[in-house]
Formats: C-alpha cells, structure tokens, sequence
C-alpha cells in the first residue's frame, strides 16, 4: 500500500475518531476514491474510526453527543460508498431486524443503536416501536436475520422480550436467529435468564456483540 | 410537630430537619391515579408537555392528583404549565399530534399518556421559521392557579419547568440536535437561550402566583454520563441554567433540577448554580449517600428509590432499599423521600405503598436506622 493510500485511510480514520465534522469526510473520502483507494479499505478505515469512539465512550472520554455525531459522519460515508460498493464484492456484516417491544414507545435507544450497526456495515430491519410479539416473529420469518434485536426501556418490555423468545422456541424459528436485548431496565443476569444470544448495556456493546454473533465467536 | 404537611417540606427545601421526612412523587401515571382514588380520567396528559387547553378538563385533572396526594399524604404535589388559552394541538392523519414546540407525539394507551416521537423540525431552516411561543399567553398558569386554589396551603405546590437542554434535544430529535451542535451551533445555542428567556418570562409568572418551588424537568444524562461534553455543559447549558435560577432565587424560589441518568460528573457545576436535585439515580450508579456527604449542606436531595425496584423487586426488598435511602440522604434534613423519577404505570402499587409506609416509619427525625 502507497504512503498516499495510507495516510488518506488514516485521515479517514481520524475524521471519525476525532468528529471533524461531516463535510471533512465527504472530502477525504472524495480525494481517496479519486485516488483510486478501494472502497473496501474505505470501509475498514471508517469501522476502526468508530472502534476508536466506542472505545472513548465506554471510557467517559467521549459522550452520547460524540457517539452519535460519529454515526452521523459515518452514514454520509457510508451513502457516499454506495455506488462503488455495489460494483465490489463486499456484502453487509450481517443482518439484524430490530425494534422496541410492545408496550413501550421509546425509540432513542434503539435509533442510535440502528445508526452504529449500520455504521458497523450492517443491514438493518427497523420494525419500529411497540411491536407485537408476532410481528417480531414474522420478521424473523419473512427477512431471515442473523440476529434479531430487542429494546426497552419500561419494565413492561422485559417480559415481552421473554414472550417473543417463547414464541420463536414454539414455532421452530429459535434455532435459525441469535437474539440479542438492550434497554434501561435490562440486565446481564436477566438477557441470560430469557435464554439471549447476547446483551448490549449500550449501543457501542450492542455492535460489539452483533459482530462477536455473526463471526460465530464465544461471548 | 409541623402544623402541616407543607410546613414540613419548606422546612427540607431549607436543608432543615422537620418532624418526618417529606414524601412525594414528581408525578403519578394516570392508571395509578385512577387506581388510587377510584375515578376515571378521560382527558389528554404528558408528563412532558400541555396537551390540550380544556380547562374543564384540566381542573378535573387537577382535582383527581389532589385527591390522589391528599389520599397518599403527601408533602408536595406538583403541577405542569398549561396550554395558553384558545391553543388546540395539530391531529395528524396517523393519530399523531403536535404540541406547541413542535414535538409530535404518540399516544400510549397504556399509561394513557401522549410521548413525545418525532419532530416537526427537519432542517435547521425549519427553526427560523417557527413561530416561537409567548411566555406572556394568557392562561399559561391555569392549572398552577387552579392547584394553589383547592391545594390552599395543605401541601407545598412544585411547579414543572422545561429544562432549555432537555427541551431542545427532544424539539429537535436527539439525532438532528447532535448534527445542528456540530454543523450549526450558532443555531442550538440560540434554540437554548430562546428557551431559557421564555422559562425566565414564566419564573417571573410562577413567583407572582405564590408556588413554593420550581422543578426543572428534562434530563442531562443518560446511563453512562451526561448527554454532551461537560465543556459543552459550562460553555452553554450552565450559563443558561444559572441565569433561571438566580431569576428565580431574587424571587425568593429555589429550582431542583431532575436528571436521570450518571449526574456524578456534573455534580461540583450544578452544586454551585441549582438548589437542589432530583433522581440520583440508583439504576444509573448515583449512590445518593455520597451526594449527601460532598453536597448535603448545598443541595435539596430527592430521590431515590429506583423506579426499576418499583416495578420489579418485592414488597420487602423495596422496604429495605428505602429504609437505606432514608439512612443515608435524611440525617440534617434537605430530604424528600420519592422514586428515583416517577410512579410509572410499571411499578407495582404495592411497593409504590411500601415506599410511602416505610418513610412514614423510620422517616422520624431524629433519624434513627
């Protein structure tokens, strides 16, 4: 790789990790497609970027802003590969269909979440809120996932989360998804207790683990 | 002995100790409400915004949490802004409404209250364009007035504020806020100064009508820490902040700020600007018995009983982490015995009861646990 290739993917890198804001991205990634870089390494710069404010934020360095605005400038790279990925051989991380369980409203979490998969390359499902056990259950069905994803933030969703897994072993479809919780109320004992794949205290574990369940590695 | 139950809350507000600890809650979902005093309430409410200017409607509201805080004995009972008079929300086709600031909000049948969703506000042009409210709308005091009249001086009445931050980051989306603070922060800065000289106008309003105190709502952090850089915080939130509370301690009121989440990081700034704070969240790792040791002679502390042993844990398990809160934030006074943020249609009412019945027990001054 020429010097050039690599101080463009470190910029790349460093307009993540140091939020230089999203028309700086569009530039650099503008300058390194035209110099011929490949999308893919594009794609890898911009993923260990977001490692790295991941990392800051499990540390108190960055804060949810900062977490957020990476997402943003890494969508806009991410939109702007597009075309050029297309043409290449690179396919999504995996696939996740998510949503907030019935009887609770509350979609931040899970908007950010959404933001850091896609972020991370993956495909993304959103059923929305408030979403009925057999709608999580049909979309397992009809979209095939990796992995299906649940959020809460009431209490009521926890026992929501337990139904939707009741009802996935039931119907024979358990075994074909890793499913994975989150949300205020959630804990690490109680995602172990409802039989999860994974649990993710904050949307940077959340990809943490969509990547370890996907890779098939030990959590 | 306090002559009464609003005696006794001055008394705390004024980091001194009264007779028993006060008891309150910020606020009561609508099926607690109904539970508790045997009445059905039709009408529209949000914990987070004026949904409706029927004023019939309003002092039934207003009439059932009193019935409600009177039945539970409370100390404090507290009231949201109104809508001015004449306003009526925006109905969307999709059964969405949109209140005065432009949040669009859904209804959760459940706790049979609107949340805020989604936003009006699409574009940074979007603001500039907004008609933006006037603190001085008549009417805006309704419900204030309405609970000062029947509540008399039974009970401290708490007026509920919008805090500037809070309010812009759910105008705007949590999403389109953080973009417009990196790409326009001209624009969010502005937003919150905006906000911040309507509340202003409205503290001015709340201490002619005689309320004892003002709550500031809206959140500041989440469960890992605060929602923005702290240097964001000291450069644009605070001064914002500290400008309505020295509006409101000329006027003889002190302002609590409620904040979910990991406050630990702001605690030394927001000693120095409010008078006191709400939640201390358990859930979120704020160990109120440490607030209370570095900032107990500065700072009013309510809370905090996690909201989420409300709905989960049992009878006796809450009894025990209240007999703990009491221990450690009541001895010197400037306690208020609640939830660490609101009795939620989730908690079960038994332990909501078990919280109230085990401050009334060990909640004696001179604390003794």
């Amino acid at each position: 790789m020429g010097l050039d290739v690599q101080r463009l993917l470190k910029e790349i890198q460093d307009v993540i990790s140091e939020l230089k804001g999203v028309e700086n991205a569009k530039n650099i990634v503008i300058e390194a497609l035209d110099s011929g870089v490949d999308p893919v390494e594009v794609v890898n710069a911009m993923s260990k970027g977001l490692e790295i404010v991941g990392q800051k934020y499990e540390t108190g360095e960055y804060f949810l802003s900062e977490l957020i605005m990476a997402g943003v400038i890494a969508a806009e790279i991410t939109n702007m590969l597009k075309p050029h990925l297309g043409r290449s051989t690179e396919k999504p991380v995996g696939k996740v269909v998510i949503g907030t369980v019935r009887g609770d409203l509350h979609d931040i979490g899970k908007n950010i979440v959404i933001a850091m998969l896609s972020s991370a390359g993956f495909s993304v499902v959103d059923l929305g809120i408030d979403v009925s056990c057999e709608k999580f259950v049909e979309a397992v069905e009809k979209e095939r996932p990796d992995i299906l994803a649940m959020s809460c933030l009431l209490t009521v969703g926890m026992d929501e989360m337990r139904k939707v897994i009741e009802e996935l072993r039931r119907v024979g479809l358990r075994g074909n998804v890793k499913v994975m919780v989150g949300g205020r109320p959630i804990t690490s004992q109680f995602a172990e207790k409802i039989g999860t794949d994974a649990y993710g205290s904050n949307a940077v574990e959340a990809v943490r683990m969509a990547k370890l369940l996907v890779g098939g590695g030990s959590l | 002995m306090n002559r009464n139950r609003k005696e006794r809350a001055l008394k705390a507000l004024n980091i001194e100790e009264p007779d028993t600890v006060p008891i309150t809650e910020m606020d009561i979902d609508v099926p607690h409400i109904e539970t508790l005093t045997g009445k059905t309430f039709s009408g529209q409410v949000s914990l987070q915004t004026a949904v409706s200017a029927d004023r019939r409607m309003e002092e039934i509201k207003v009439e059932i949490k009193t019935e409600c805080y009177r039945k539970l004995k409370f100390d404090v009972i507290t009231c949201d802004l109104s809508a001015p008079d004449g306003w009526a929300s925006v109905k969307n086709p999709d059964g969405t409404i949109v209140d005065e600031w432009g949040r669009v909000l859904i209804y959760d049948s459940r706790c049979k209250s609107w949340f805020p969703y989604r936003s009006v506000f699409q574009t940074p042009e979007d603001f500039d364009r907004f008609a933006f409210p006037d603190p001085h709308a008549p009417g805006r005091t309704f419900g204030l007035e309405y609970m000062k009249k029947i509540v008399k001086d039974e009970m401290a009445v708490a007026a509920f504020i919008r805090d500037p931050f809070a309010h812009a980051w759910e105008m705007f989306t949590p999403i389109n806020f953080v973009k417009w603070m990196y790409a326009k922060p001209q624009l969010i800065q502005k937003a919150i100064e905006k906000l911040t000289d309507f509340n202003v106008e409205i503290i001015k309003q709340l201490a002619d009508i005689g309320v004892d105190f003002i709550i500031s709502g809206g959140d500041y952090c989440e469960k890992m820490g605060p929602m923005v850089p702290v240097k964001y915080f000291r450069e644009v939130i605070f001064p914002n902040l500290k400008k309505q509370v020295e509006v409101a301690n000329k006027r003889g009121l002190k302002i609590i700020k409620h904040t979910d989440g990991n406050v630990n990081m702001l605690l030394d700034d927001l000693a120095s600007i409010v008078d006191g704070l709400h939640s201390l969240d358990p859930s979120a790792g704020v160990d109120i018995g440490e607030v209370k040791a570095k900032y107990g002679d500065k700072l009013v502390l309510m809370g905090n009983v996690s909201v989420d042993s409300l709905a989960k844990k049992s009878r006796k398990e809450v009894v025990k982490e209240t007999k703990e809160c009491i221990r450690k934030a009541s001895p010197g006074g400037g306690h208020f015995l609640c939830s660490s943020n609101s009795w939620y249609t989730d908690a079960k009412l038994e332990n909501c009861l078990a919280m109230v019945e085990t401050g009334r027990k060990y909640g004696k001054y001179p604390i003794n646990i």
